[in-house]
């Protein structure tokens, strides 16, 4: 019987702690329900809103980018649609895994790979990552089937930037590429647009903020494995502004052609005689690798890469550009979206510097192109008048130092017109001295030397236009009248960029007003600020330029404008890169052309045309390209005949 | 009633517990709407296959009311013998993979972890049934009970599967408690366990460490970790008190929310049924507990008695760790939410447990 009550006990223990359990279970039932309800009800207004912020992925549409086009709306710079196959991490989940499934499809290099994982790392996991841009139709066929079982894997439609002139127009257009991290660090909010592009020189750069646009914004509805499913779009960007350039495409493919061949012969790169030469010759071979498959035949029958240099056409009335050529030029395309290490290698290994832009950048000494600020100085001050002249023996001792013509024999008596028609240095040198520099530099700031010129290429280089002043502040030594010798015939610290060779030549072309440049096209011509230069000492000036190529002993005789045209008016300029030594002058000066490439001169040639009534004002500079007289000279008759041609209706 | 009458199958057919087959049925029907809804409105891959799935567990049930409880009882240390033989087999077979809780025989793969709890069960339901009352009191009645439930406990922690291994010790210890273990052992093994904790951590993988990490602080790696948590809650805190409809889910239609077939049904089932939805699931899980319950407290054998007692533990236990996780309370273990969830092992599971409580029922020989 004990052992029964015992069992009963048993029992009811059992019973009790089963009766236990199930009220325990039934508590902690009641929590959860409790903690639905905390979910569900009491914050389901928090959770509903970000269940919409889930559902939607709100994304930043990047603007379509203004185009540019030249003065007869021919394309510079456009846009042209592009596929970019993109893959979330946060969407692929297993992202080596559909590496692999991808390279497959289309051909992933073991580098690209690399960097999409690097990437994958480094970003938020919800961040895109472009494994590949540009797709070719081929891989888009391909993948367009295929890529829907992968997850993550995704296209994108952009837009690329396309140069469809190329090199041609590199240094006007510049090139847009990927933000850098200081464009981000700059501009944190940047970061929503992964895919922008941005200007970084030239054209795309100056003109930013216009043809960027405003980006605009939609939300896309995506599954979690990152298809979009629905787009619904709040904010429609804008595209940026379109803009048209003065340049005229058709000059500047004459432009770049002519600079560049100079006086010599094109050679056949297919010749086993042209591949023998750049086998053999570092610069022709960095040409050639550049992209740039213009080689020369010299008049001594040496095969050379083209010639380098600028050239720069203004509008003296309205200072638009209608040409800019810088020598070497590079094709903007190569770094619109990732620059290749091997591009890039080519263009900084390259000696010439095809990236420097010349014509804004290049500082060059000005040589006897200078002289015409000499002259208006001397003029305005009444120092000398047309009459006025000097007697040239070849040179001039000043102190116990020779100052030489570039005529050793002399010139004999010149007035001004004389001096500017045959270059002659002496004379200027005398009248410098009377002049001083002082005046010398106030007439050349006022025809735009020593200051930005304010085209629309930004990192303009000033030039240095040398005073007094300048040189106890940057030698701490005082200015000697020899320099002011020097400094007449535009070499010493004289330093100019072409672009302030041609606005000098078409101030003094225009004669009234401070002409500014402007690689936009103007639809009217603004108020420029008035020039403020004595009409009387212009036209002597303008006659001068004139007989350099009208007169029998002009230095650009051989080139005049034909009469149909208007004629021509001009200064030539060679500029000595190494000095000469008494040794040498007294040996007799050897040759351009029998000097290394480095150490020949300059050629220059700065002018305008039609003689009256000016219209168009150029500028070329030949680094190393022998005289101004024989190199630059003509082809700047040759790009001046080609406008007012095409002026004219004609071919 | 006459009693010494042998039952007959009449009779057995008058005791079948109708509302037991009733209420699971009624689960596996919600899950297959889940899954239904969980494949974007299609029978395929899940529900189909879940509600065929549910139909045998319904024959397992009939069949296992056929065999005598007590054949099981005889039979009890055996199976727990070849269950645990199968969760060594599995570290030895399948040693190559990092997770490996699965085996396969014949084309049908199952987890052994699963079948090793209701084992256990029965095994310490046989033991104590064995006890006679007064030797409750010692403390060397519980080393034997010790070796049964460490066992299968440390093999399932090395798969490695917390979630189950800590399912199993806490259903075993439910048994203990019935069984009557008085109170000062009860705390014993309380201290004991929270003094282990630590040594258990070590035992840890790394990606358990990082769950139970991020489940305490879940917010920090919202794209990382902490992903399925916080998608979780959103799915489920935007449902609201009525839901988003059928079909109608964002969250889990678009995809954000994980595994919505398996440990997720329950999220997505609040997301598109709402408040209204998820506390109807639950009533229909505590009617089913509640039920295995009142069975054991009406039976007569103690071995069924227990039995009844462990299973329905395991089956709340199931509950409470999947809903848990889902709402943020526990750390995403891996648990899925039995007869709904897809997935064979944890249904069929369920139905031998049912089927075990059901034979009970119609083999009990004690009359009220």
């Amino acid at each position: 019987m004990n052992k029964k009550a015992r069992e009963k006990e048993f029992r009811r223990v059992m019973t009790r702690r089963s009766l236990l359990l199930g009220g325990m279970q039934l508590g902690i039932a009641s929590f959860l329900g409790l903690r639905l309800y905390q979910l569900q009800v009491a914050q389901n207004s928090q959770y509903r809103r970000l269940s919409d912020r889930n559902q939607f992925d709100v994304k930043i549409v990047a603007p379509q980018r203004g185009r540019v086009f030249d003065r007869k709306m021919r394309l510079l710079a456009g846009n042209a649609e592009s596929y970019q196959l993109r893959v979330t991490p946060l969407h692929a989940k297993d992202l080596p895994q559909v590496l692999d499934d991808l390279s497959t499809i289309i051909e992933l290099k073991p580098r690209e790979r690399e960097e999409v994982i690097a990437a994958a790392v480094k970003n938020p996991s919800f961040r895109p990552i472009v494994v590949r841009g540009n797709l070719t139709q081929r891989e888009l066929a391909r993948l367009a089937v295929r890529s829907a079982y992968l997850p993550g894997v995704t296209f994108e439609k952009v837009l690329r930037r396309i140069y469809p002139q190329g090199a041609l127009t590199g240094h006007v257009t510049g090139y847009v590429s990927p933000l850098t991290s200081r464009e981000l660090d700059l501009n944190p909010a940047l970061q929503q647009l992964p895919d922008l592009a941005t200007g970084k020189i030239g054209v795309e750069s100056a003109l930013e903020s216009q043809l960027r646009g405003k980006p605009g914004s939609e939300r896309v509805e995506v599954n979690a494995r990152g298809r979009p499913i629905r787009v619904l779009r709040d904010f429609e960007p804008s595209a940026g502004q379109d803009v048209r350039l003065a340049l005229d495409i058709g000059v500047q493919l004459e432009a770049a052609e002519v600079l560049r061949r100079g006086r010599s012969q094109t050679v056949n790169l297919s010749l086993s005689e042209a591949q023998g030469a750049i086998a053999g010759n570092a610069e022709l071979k960095s040409h050639i690798a550049a992209g740039d498959n213009l080689v020369l035949r010299d008049p001594k029958g040496n095969i050379t890469p083209a010639e380098s240099g600028a050239l720069v056409v203004m509008d003296v009335r309205s200072g638009e550009i209608v040409s800019l050529v810088s020598a070497p030029m590079y094709d903007p395309n190569i770094f619109t979206e990732k620059l290749l290490t091997r591009d890039w290698r080519r263009l900084n290994d390259h000696p010439r510097t095809p990236l420097l832009n010349r014509v804004t950048t290049g500082m060059y000494a000005p040589g006897s192109t200078f002289k015409m600020v000499v002259a208006l100085a001397a003029l305005e001050a009444g120092i000398i008048n047309e009459r006025t002249s000097f007697f040239c023996k070849g040179d001039m001792e000043l102190g116990n130092a020779t100052f030489h013509c570039w005529q050793k024999l002399g010139h004999g008596t010149v007035n001004v017109l004389r001096a500017l028609e045959q270059s002659c240095d002496v004379f200027f040198y005398e009248v410098a001295l009377k002049t001083g520099i002082q005046r010398i530099k106030n007439m050349a700031l006022r025809l735009g030397f020593g200051a930005e010129t304010g085209i629309d290429i930004p990192g303009e280089k000033t030039g240095i236009i040398p005073s007094h002043d300048w040189k106890l502040a940057t030698h701490g030594v005082a200015w000697t009248p020899g320099e002011t010798v020097v400094a007449s015939i535009g070499q010493g610290y004289v330093l100019a960029t072409p672009i302030q060779l041609a606005l000098m030549t078409a101030r003094i072309a225009n004669g009234q007003f401070a002409v500014e440049p402007s690689l936009l096209a103007r639809s009217k011509t603004p108020e420029f600020a008035p020039l403020d230069i004595p009409d009387s000492a212009l036209r002597i000036v303008r006659r001068g330029m004139k007989m350099v190529t009208h007169s029998g002993r002009g230095t650009a005789r051989n080139y005049n404008l034909g009469a149909e045209f208007g004629g021509m008016a001009g200064k030539t300029g060679t500029v000595q890169v190494k000095r000469i030594t008494t040794e040498q002058r007294e040996a007799g000066i050897v040759k351009n052309i029998d000097r290394p490439w480095k150490e020949r001169d300059h050629a220059l040639f700065v002018g305008y045309a039609p003689v009256t009534d000016p219209r168009y004002a150029i500028s070329v500079v030949v680094e190393h390209g022998g005289s101004g007289s024989s190199m630059a000279a003509p082809i700047a008759r040759k790009i001046l005949e080609k406008i007012l041609r095409s002026d004219r209706g004609l071919v | 009633m006459i009693t010494g009458q042998p039952i007959t199958l009449w009779r057995r057919f008058l005791r079948f517990p109708w509302h037991l087959l009733l209420l699971s049925l009624a689960l596996v029907t919600v899950g297959s709407l889940a899954l239904y809804s969980a494949s974007e409105g299609s029978w395929s891959p899940w529900a189909g296959r879940h509600a065929v799935r549910g139909g045998i567990g319904v024959v397992l049930v009939f069949i296992l009311a056929f065999v005598d409880l007590r054949l099981l009882r005889k039979w009890s240390y055996f199976i727990l013998l070849a269950a645990v033989g199968m969760l060594v087999a599995l570290m030895v077979v399948d040693s190559g993979r990092f997770v490996s809780r699965w085996i396969t025989i014949g084309g049908f793969t199952f987890q052994p972890s699963e079948p090793a709890k209701i084992a256990v069960v029965m095994a310490l339901a046989r033991y104590f049934d064995e006890q006679p009352p007064e030797r409750m009191q010692s403390l060397l009645v519980y080393l034997p009970p010790l070796v049964l439930i460490t066992l299968p406990f440390l093999l399932i922690i090395k798969q490695p599967d917390l979630g189950t291994a800590l399912a199993l010790l806490l259903g075993a210890l439910s048994v203990l408690f019935a069984a009557g273990m008085p109170w000062r052992y009860i705390f014993m093994v309380i201290v004991l366990g929270l003094g282990s904790l630590p040594v258990l951590w070590m035992q840890l993988h790394a990606y358990q460490k990082e769950r139970v990490m991020t489940f305490l602080n879940p917010s920090a790696d919202a794209l990382g970790a902490g992903y399925q948590i916080t998608q979780s809650k959103i799915a489920l805190g935007s449902g609201g008190l009525f839901g988003k409809g059928f079909l109608m889910g964002s969250q889990s239609q678009l995809n954000y929310l994980p595994e919505k077939q398996t440990d997720f049904v329950f999220t997505m089932i609040g997301e598109e049924f709402g408040l209204v939805g998820n506390l109807f699931i639950l009533s229909v899980y505590l009617l089913l507990i509640g039920s295995i319950l009142a069975i054991s407290l009406r039976v007569g054998s103690r071995f069924a008695q227990l039995t009844c007692v462990g299973i329905a533990m395991m089956l709340f236990l199931y509950v409470f760790v999947n809903v848990a996780m889902v709402t943020g309370l526990l750390p995403v273990v891996g648990a899925p939410l039995p007869l709904i969830s897809y997935g064979g092992t944890a249904m069929l599971t369920v139905f031998v447990g049912l089927g075990i409580v059901v034979s009970a029922v119609v083999h009990d020989r004690s009359e009220n």
